[in-house]
């Protein structure tokens, strides 16, 4: 599947925030009342269970040094490619803009919200919630 | 054999799961008419999706009536959740098991059906399975405990009946991930499993845990049913979040150690 081909995904991102978002542990380390803006470059993107991460290098202010952020997204890869994801959505040295919740204690962490590829301008989201009851199976 | 099953099912109307010896045969070669009779039961085939939203609001509309002692520290974890704090109960990856799989899972399962056995087999937690005996057998006298406990069932029209005994005391009746208690032992839990709609399977859950809960505690999961290819069971292991990937000394693919916290990768 084309990486370009992905992603008219869900509006709406009410995961957030929810506790219990993962299949593996709470996000309530995250501060769903904070979103941080990241404007980077990705470093990895690890397709794993319980959860993906993506690791950008990137900055949240003008000026700013660029520092590793690791991102945590909600859920795993059954999941994940249920929603539009591959292993091949992001490769390294993409530039993206990733919005993110912070984690509480200040560390470069957060868990991810909603990504825009820079060159493309394809928006990823994630929300598991919005799974469809049963796909038509005709 | 014949008269074994109805006395397995008297007892089980009588609400006491029968224990058989732990010798003898008990898996005896299929015939023809027990890969028939499969042909008979209601079709469960395709891969089940929990419906997430209704796992949600069934903490709120089915209470769990944790004794009073056990009720103060659930509260305590809401709070400590509620403030960012999370208790992280399964990022060990260990089993999330039983009852906490049915409960509160996201993620998929799929259901075989063979002669005497329903195996459920699920998404994430490196070995999440489920062995339903219906051949007759009753619970062991003294079972292995175990993180998914031990399963008998029977059929009771369209219906699913199994009784599961057996299950680590360790195993958590979880709320959540962050919310939930160890069941602390005699975990017993019963569940009539039914399609409510062509496409959409109820697991009725009774959960009787003496020493946690002050009364059983009734409640159900929903679970849509997914044909399409994207919905195909992915393999799960919990564990190979902790590890990227990388070489060992000799230029091998390898995995490497991952620092944790909170159960993800350390931020760096």
């Amino acid at each position: 599947m084309s990486r370009y081909f992905l992603i008219a995904l869900a509006a709406g991102l009410i995961l957030a925030g929810s506790p219990g978002a993962s299949a593996h542990h709470s996000f309530a380390m995250y501060d769903p009342s904070v979103t941080v803006r990241l404007d980077g470059t990705v470093k990895e993107f690890q397709w794993t269970n319980p959860h993906a991460l993506i690791w950008v290098i990137g900055v949240t202010k003008p000026g700013e040094a660029p520092t590793l952020w690791t991102i945590e997204l909600p859920t795993s890869p059954g999941n994940l490619s249920r929603l539009g994801w591959t292993k091949h959505s992001l490769s390294p040295g993409d530039r993206v803009v990733v919005e993110l919740n912070p984690l509480r204690d200040g560390q470069h962490g957060g868990s991810f919200r909603k990504m825009t590829m820079v060159l493309t301008g394809q928006v990823l989201l994630v929300n598991l919630r919005d799974q469809p009851k049963t796909e038509a199976s005709k | 054999m014949r008269f074994a099953c109805l006395a397995f099912m008297a007892c089980l109307a009588l609400g006491r799961p029968v224990a058989w010896a732990a010798t003898g045969t008990i898996d005896t070669p299929p015939k023809a008419a027990d890969w028939a009779a499969i042909a008979k039961l209601p079709d469960w085939s395709g891969t089940w999706t929990p419906n997430i939203t209704d796992q949600d609001r069934r903490i709120e509309t089915d209470p769990t009536p944790w004794t009073p002692t056990v009720a103060r520290q659930v509260a305590a974890m809401q709070a400590e959740e509620k403030a960012g704090h999370p208790r992280g109960l399964f990022v060990n990856c260990l089993p999330q098991g039983m009852p906490s799989w049915m409960l509160i899972s996201h993620n998929a399962l799929e259901i075989l059906f063979s002669p005497g056995r329903v195996t459920l087999l699920g998404e994430s937690d490196g070995n999440r399975l489920r062995r339903i005996y219906t051949d007759g057998r009753g619970h062991p006298a003294d079972p292995d405990p175990s993180f998914h406990g031990h399963s008998i069932g029977h059929w009771e029209g369209d219906t699913l009946v199994v009784d599961t005994v057996g299950v680590l005391p360790q195993t958590i009746i979880a709320l959540d991930e962050a919310v939930g208690v160890p069941n602390d032992g005699d975990l017993h839990v019963i569940e009539r499993l039914h399609l409510a709609k062509p496409d959409i399977l109820v697991d009725d859950l009774q959960i009787m845990a003496p020493h946690v809960l002050r009364a059983p505690w009734k409640t159900s999961r929903i679970y849509y049913r997914q044909r399409a290819r994207k919905y195909e069971i992915e393999e799960g292991v919990c564990l190979q979040g902790s590890f990227s990937n990388g070489t060992d000394r000799e230029g091998h693919a390898s995995f490497v150690p991952v620092p944790q916290m909170d159960g993800n990768s350390k931020p760096q």
